[in-house]
């Protein structure tokens, strides 16, 4: 560390820097929060107030309305549907990836790295009208499908970089002692790979909790809209109910949040490990 | 069994990516209207429409300009994010920590927060450029085409740094601290070691971050989207909201997918220069 050895003196512009990197990060969610807690008569001033002199949850009552709880059931739906389907599906194709070399392996790996790099705009519009043709608009297959595919690729690259660390004799071993292959799989393979496992569902959870493009093309009624969409919609229609709109927000984010925070290390972990490593 | 694995992966990315991708050309040659919708093959005919539309070269410029806008802050304030971070100081884990809450943020949500962020009246920018009495009235930041632009750049770069800073960190915690100790020991200072050891030994972690981060930012969508749509008169409208605006709004979907096809030549175009610059310059060193 470059540090070492410097007197604490010397630290006091750099623990200045930490402070203003944690004020940029944090005043937009500070602002989030107070602005959440101000009651709806409490009046805006100009320059404004930072917190609210009476703060309230009324807000939260107020936006945690019938439409709302829609649209963040069918955002649980199709996030969990997309995390039950993407995840194992990526786990078997990372799986022969590390495990078998066939050249048409490799071919299929960078053939799907290159995939995670097309544009979703470049592709809405025969994918839309794909969904419609279907008959799938305004459902929620439309949009786990396209989910499952665009996550797919990230996931089968995160998995790969934690099974190839998984090492293959252990299957060896079992193969010796006995164990059918899938054997091997479900009881060494899996276990072992499980920090894997984590990382690539919270970060398909991420990702698919705030898809919005193919939201917004695939669904038109209230009934199908995910909570990206949904609060995409609100801008206008709130007015200047702003504290119902930063309450939204915040019950939005919260989930995301909460579950990011609990298998951060995990996460991180996975998401650099191919970075870095290459 | 190999095969059997692989198989429902290959069918979605293949059906549902690579097709697409090739079906956006397809249908680029097709005019499609609201009054006449089926389509009628008009072949290149958009394209030529497209190249002689100001309109089309003000989208080529705004997605350059935002790509390099956001990918230079991201990276070169990442970077330097992640060697503050990388410092023995205390406090650092928790903020490790909270540097990754706007990434985990959903991007309409983030989007939001800085439309208000930056409102004329009710803003937390302008009421502190006002309290140190730098402006007078709020700004309207993301209503100014001069000023949008960087508004909508800045709010990107506040979503998207985090994801730089920790793969910097987790990089920086990798370089060889035997060379930097036998550097220091050869007199080299903080900004030296820096220079000479820690830059190049980080170096191809930096040129996948900014491929990476290139791509992503250039196919972004949701925070233009719901910052300004685009405007104030196209000021920020880029290829992801622009073919959304042709295509869902206008319903030209033969225009909207020659954006598309379009989108993908100037991204491939842009990609190619970089590692072009990044090779040049390797030999170079």
């Amino acid at each position: 560390m470059a540090s070492r050895g410097k007197s604490l003196i010397g630290k006091v512009p750099l623990v200045i820097l930490q402070l203003a990197i944690a004020f940029l990060v944090l005043a937009p969610f500070f602002w989030m929060l107070s602005v959440s807690l101000k009651p709806a008569n409490e009046p805006f001033a100009i320059p404004a107030r930072l917190w609210p002199d009476n703060p309230t949850l009324e807000n939260y009552i107020l936006a945690f309305r019938p439409e709302f709880r829609r649209y963040f059931l069918n955002s649980i739906i199709v996030s969990g549907a997309t995390v039950l389907i993407t995840v194992p599906l990526a786990l078997l194709a990372a799986y022969s990836l590390t495990r078998y070399q066939f050249r048409i392996l490799s071919v299929f790996l960078a053939a799907v790295i290159l995939a995670q790099f097309f544009p979703a705009g470049a592709m809405i519009i025969p994918i839309y009208k794909m969904v419609k043709a279907a008959n799938l608009l305004d459902t929620y297959a439309s949009l786990i499908i396209a989910y499952i595919t665009v996550t797919l690729p990230v996931a089968i690259w995160m998995l790969r970089g934690f099974l190839t660390r998984v090492p293959k004799t252990l299957e060896e071993a079992a193969a010796i002692d006995g164990a059918r292959p899938l054997r091997a799989f479900f009881d060494i393979v899996i276990p072992l790979a499980r920090p894997g496992i984590v990382a690539t569902t919270v970060f398909v959870l991420i990702v698919t909790w705030q898809e919005f493009l193919f939201a917004l093309s695939f669904t038109s009624t209230k009934e199908m809209r995910t909570l990206p969409v949904g609060m995409n919609d609100y801008i206008g229609q709130y007015g200047i109910r702003y504290g119902e709109l930063m309450a939204s927000s915040v019950m939005v984010s919260l989930p995301v949040i909460v579950i990011f925070f609990f298998l951060q290390r995990q996460f991180v972990s996975g998401l650099t490990a191919g970075a870095v490593k290459g | 069994m190999a095969y059997g694995f692989m198989l429902p992966a290959a069918i979605l990315v293949a059906g549902l990516m690579y097709w697409p991708m090739i079906d956006t050309f397809r249908e680029s040659l097709y005019a499609t209207t609201f009054l006449n919708p089926n389509p009628t093959f008009i072949g290149l005919k958009t394209y030529e429409q497209l190249f002689g539309d100001s309109t089309f070269w003000q989208i080529v410029r705004n997605s350059i300009i935002w790509t390099i806008g956001v990918v230079f802050l991201q990276n070169v304030g990442g970077f330097l994010i992640a060697l503050l971070l990388n410092q023995k100081l205390p406090g650092q884990g928790i903020l490790r920590s909270l540097i990754l809450l706007p990434w985990v943020l959903p991007g309409v949500v983030a989007a939001i927060l800085w439309r208000f962020m930056y409102d004329p009246q009710l803003g937390l920018i302008n009421s502190f450029f006002m309290r140190l009495g730098i402006v007078e009235h709020g700004v309207g930041w993301l209503a100014e085409p001069s000023t949008a632009m960087a508004a909508v750049i800045f709010a990107a770069f506040w979503k998207g740094f985090p994801f730089s800073t920790v793969v910097f960190l987790a990089a920086l915690q990798n370089v060889d601290q035997e060379q930097v100790e036998a550097a220091k020991i050869d007199g080299a200072g903080s900004l030296r070691r820096l220079f000479d050891v820690v830059i190049p030994a980080i170096w191809p972690v930096a040129v996948v971050n900014v491929l990476l981060t290139t791509i992503l930012t250039f196919n972004y969508f949701d925070i233009i989207y719901v910052l300004t749509r685009g405007g104030p008169l196209n000021a920020t409208a880029i290829f992801p909201t622009r073919i959304y605006e042709v295509g869902f709004g206008q319903f030209k979907f033969g225009e909207a997918a020659a954006y598309g096809s379009l989108s993908v030549l100037v991204l491939v175009l842009f990609v190619g220069l970089l590692l072009l610059v990044q090779r040049r310059q390797v030999k170079a060193a």
